[in-house]
């Protein structure tokens, strides 16, 4: 369980997150929603230790890891995708794959993991050995989540994935993560601009608008009830 | 053209004004305190104000257009060098052998500035230093020129003879030194607050904003890189007569390294931290050399002790005062200004916030 | 033996050196961005160690481990204690930090150990070796250099490209945020990092040592003409350091054999703004492949 309580995050003068609350449960899809500059990358990079908070704290299944570092925070199973160039470009698929649970010092559940990510995404382990760098925004997405597999990961950080992704490829991602949260019990935050997309396979959902929490609750809702979606949603 | 000379005209005259107004009060204050001093202190202010010259050319280059070079110690030699070969036959003016070397480092300058006007960075940086190491190879090579190791003589300049016969010739020379400083930090000056300074702080800061502003970047390197060339060269003649030789030995890369260590001392881009930056250069010796007879220290130990205090002060300051002696006088005063409830702002900053981080978004 | 070809032998054996420099300058840019001008000055301090070890009695190879060693040590103490804290400052700054511990190396050692010229101990004999009637102007040292600047550069790309470990520093350099966000220790892959890079550079200390002889600023020759080479190789690449440095060995060479030696560090000047003015980023830049 995920527990943000109170953030408030500033960068120099500017406030970037107004005392933001949310508790994300296990096995469950929250979707993060708002405008540009409304604070759900700030938030995200406040979860995963990128950037520190000036008052508040970020708790995961009751221990605060508010001021841990980011790789730290990572080695609990937390697993960061950001937003555009996630994927260690130089480096090959394998490597990149491998890279995710390299710290966990586990050979064979680490092959075990491998295989399990190239079942899930059989274009990667076409592209086995190839310069990460020339796969497509759809193989790179795979890639990184993949990679958060082979982490063994269980909360999941997902800052716009379908960020320069076809609608198509982008459904099929979508699919595949909602699977993972019901086989493995993954628990995921999706920051989205695409709101219509992320509130389809989302359980919760909450709206920032300049830094504060301005709507908050069930995805279904949300998408269902029109003054609210007009308001805060753009449709 | 002409509106843009108007437009520069009503900007510079009221700054010009007030630096000429500054300069003529410092000379007169110098020029005091030069007569009251005896030989060997005027022998040391006159070392204060060739460093000077050369930091202030060098705090601007690396300061306001942030260009590091590791290679000033050698456009100082080109200078010495000029003067030396200048006055190996003729007798000449000073000012004339001061300009005369102006005009040469401008030169080499003006070539290796374009030579490395699209270098950057690190590559910038390792050119310099690669000049700094050549340069005082070219002495050696061409010996029968240059002097060889041994290198060449610089016979002092006598002082005119309405001072009167008793003038001291070191008297005359922290003249000479003292004025082409206050000369070369007005200009200096004035050219801060023109749209020349501005178009290499411009640069500075974003080359591709300054770019698309109109700018001329590769124009404004070259230019920045010669202004310091010439203030180089300039303080390089000084020093062959102050110090009576020109050998290669005295301009190796510890030289162009105690440059940099001057301007960093004083704070990148501040005139005025050029000048502590200098003091701190000359004195520093003065005293680790007297603290080393005191304590009876060996001589490897003294004669290295400035340059290694020298490298510690770069790492320290880097750690802790980015802003060097100039930078923390203007947050003192910042600080004792909010203190007092004059301002809630946070001051006037140091020519390069080091401090601000950039915001992710 | 042509002279042109003495010139080439040679160029090959300064070249490795330089190669050596070259690559210990790459390794570090790669990992922090930073150039660390002190490279030289370190491996100038390494040299002494090992002077100091066999000057009271110790044997010559265990004063080379004794310098590699100190190398390793010194590299990994400099990136957590100095360099570490300006990491996230501007790229000045830390150049800055670099040459004040380039100042400070060189003034420290004639402190500690004399500022007098000493020589230095060549692994093998330098004398050349015979094939069949004629003498070479190649000796066992020689081919000791090449061999052990080679087996040194083939356990790096070994550790680089095929152990878990060259891996999380090969993430590490190329984005040390995601990176973080993967559970790696990047601060760690740094300092280990800046430790093999000195690592490199004491044994270009030593073997260049016996040639140049041991002052407190023999290396700074080398560090030029291993930042030519670095440069020359475009920054990013390992492999395009190696051959940068071995083509400024052989360049000097002949410049140094044909128009005089004091004007190697001429030639070496003018090879790299030729250079630098064609292309600003190097031969064999990853620049563009990054921008992807």
């Amino acid at each position: 369980m995920l527990e943000i309580v109170d953030l408030t995050v500033a960068y120099g003068p500017v406030m970037a997150l107004h005392g933001v609350s949310l508790t994300v449960a296990d096995s469950s899809i929250t979707a993060v929603l708002g405008a540009n500059g409304a604070g759900k990358t700030t938030l995200v990079r406040t979860i995963s230790g990128l950037v520190r908070p000036r008052s508040g704290s970020v708790r995961l299944d009751g221990r605060d890891i508010t001021r841990l570092a980011p790789e730290e925070i990572a080695r609990l199973g937390v697993a960061h995708v950001p937003q555009g160039q996630a994927v260690l470009a130089e480096l090959t698929v394998d490597e990149n794959l491998r890279l995710g649970g390299l710290w966990r010092r586990d050979p064979s559940g680490q092959r075990r993991a491998l295989a399990e990510a190239y079942e899930l995404f059989p274009p990667l382990a076409s592209r086995r050995h190839l310069a990460a760098f020339s796969l497509s925004g759809g193989e790179r997405q795979m890639l990184v989540i993949g990679r958060a597999l082979v982490a063994r990961s269980r909360v999941l950080l997902l800052d716009e994935p379908s960020l320069g992704l076809a609608r198509l490829v982008l459904v099929q991602i979508m699919a595949r993560i909602k699977t993972m949260v019901h086989e493995r019990g993954l628990t995921v935050l999706l920051i989205e601009q695409n709101a219509k997309s992320a509130l389809s396979v989302a359980d919760q959902a909450m709206v920032l608008h300049l830094g504060k929490v301005v709507v908050q609750g069930g995805a279904h809702q949300l998408l269902s009830e029109e003054g609210l979606r007009h308001a805060y949603l753009g449709f | 053209m002409v509106t843009a000379n108007l437009r520069l005209g009503r900007l510079v005259r009221p700054t010009l004004n007030r630096h000429l107004l500054l300069a003529l009060g410092a000379a007169v204050v110098l020029v005091a305190i030069s007569a009251q001093i005896g030989a060997y202190d005027d022998y040391n202010l006159t070392a204060v104000a060739i460093f000077a010259v050369a930091a202030a050319g060098l705090t601007l280059l690396t300061g306001l257009n942030g260009q590091l070079s590791l290679g000033h110690g050698a456009l100082m030699a080109v200078g010495a060098y000029t003067a030396s070969l200048l006055l190996k036959d003729h007798q000449l003016p000073v000012i004339v052998v001061l300009l005369l070397a102006v005009l040469t480092t401008g030169i080499v300058g003006i070539v290796f500035g374009y030579a490395a006007a699209r270098l950057r960075g690190p590559y910038l940086a390792g050119a310099t230093l690669t000049l700094a190491v050549a340069l005082p190879q070219l002495a050696t090579r061409y010996k029968s020129i240059f002097g060889g190791d041994a290198g060449l003589s610089v016979p002092p300049s006598a002082p005119p003879a309405w001072l009167g016969a008793d003038f001291p010739p070191e008297r005359w020379l922290a003249w000479i030194a003292l004025a082409a400083a206050v000369v070369t930090m007005v200009l200096l000056a004035n050219l801060l607050h023109s749209s020349v300074g501005r178009s290499f702080i411009a640069v500075r800061d974003n080359e591709v904003a300054a770019a698309l502003a109109g700018i001329d970047v590769a124009r404004t390197q070259v230019l920045a890189f010669v202004i310091s060339a010439s203030c180089a060269g300039l303080a390089g003649a000084l020093f062959g007569y102050w110090s009576g030789v020109t050998a290669p030995a005295g301009f190796g890369l510890g030289l162009s390294l105690q440059l940099v260590t001057a301007i960093v001392i004083g704070g990148l881009g501040s005139l005025a931290g050029a000048v502590w930056g200098s003091i701190v250069l000359v004195f520093v010796p003065t005293l680790t050399s007297g603290m080393a007879s005191s304590l009876n220290v060996p001589s490897s130990v003294a004669n290295n002790l400035p340059l290694a205090i020298y490298g510690a002060i770069l790492v320290i300051a880097m750690l802790a005062a980015p802003h060097g002696i100039q930078g923390a006088l203007t947050r003192l005063l910042a600080l004792a200004r909010t203190r007092w409830g004059h301002s809630s702002a946070s001051g006037k900053k140091g020519v390069m916030d080091w401090d601000d981080p950039a915001p992710n978004p | 033996m042509s002279r042109f070809l003495v010139l080439t032998v040679n160029g090959l054996t300064q070249g490795a050196i330089y190669a050596a420099m070259a690559l210990a300058l790459v390794l570090i840019w790669r990992a922090t961005k930073v150039i660390n001008f002190a490279q030289g000055a370190m491996a100038m301090f390494t040299t002494y160690l090992a002077l100091f070890a066999i000057d009271h009695g110790a044997p010559y190879w265990l004063g080379f481990v004794v310098a590699l060693l100190s190398g390793l040590v010194l590299g990994g103490i400099v990136e957590r204690v100095i360099v570490r804290p300006v990491e996230s400052a501007p790229p000045l700054n830390v150049v800055i930090l670099t040459l004040g511990l380039l100042l400070f190396f060189e003034a420290v050692a004639p402190m500690l150990f004399g500022g007098q010229i000493r020589s230095f101990p060549p692994a093998f004999s330098i004398v050349g070796l015979h094939l069949g009637n004629s003498q070479v102007a190649f000796s066992p040292f020689d081919a000791f250099t090449l061999g052990s600047v080679l087996a040194v550069m083939i356990l790096l790309l070994v550790l680089f490209q095929r152990t878990n470990l060259g891996l999380r520093m090969r993430a590490s350099a190329f984005n040390p945020e995601v990176s973080r966000l993967l559970g790696i220790r990047v601060g760690r892959m740094l300092t280990l990092g800046w430790a093999l890079a000195s690592l490199v550079g004491a044994l270009a200390g030593v073997l260049i040592a016996p040639t140049f002889l041991l002052y407190p600023t023999f290396m700074d020759q080398v560090l030029v003409y291993g930042f030519t080479g670095a440069v020359l190789g475009g920054l990013d690449s390992a492999m395009g350091a190696v051959i940068g440095g071995l083509l400024i060995g052989f360049a000097l060479s002949y410049v140094g054999g044909y128009l005089g030696s004091d004007l190697e560090t001429v030639g070496a000047l003018v090879i790299l703004i030729a250079v630098l003015m064609v292309r600003p980023r190097g031969l064999f830049s990853l620049q563009r492949l990054r921008e992807v």
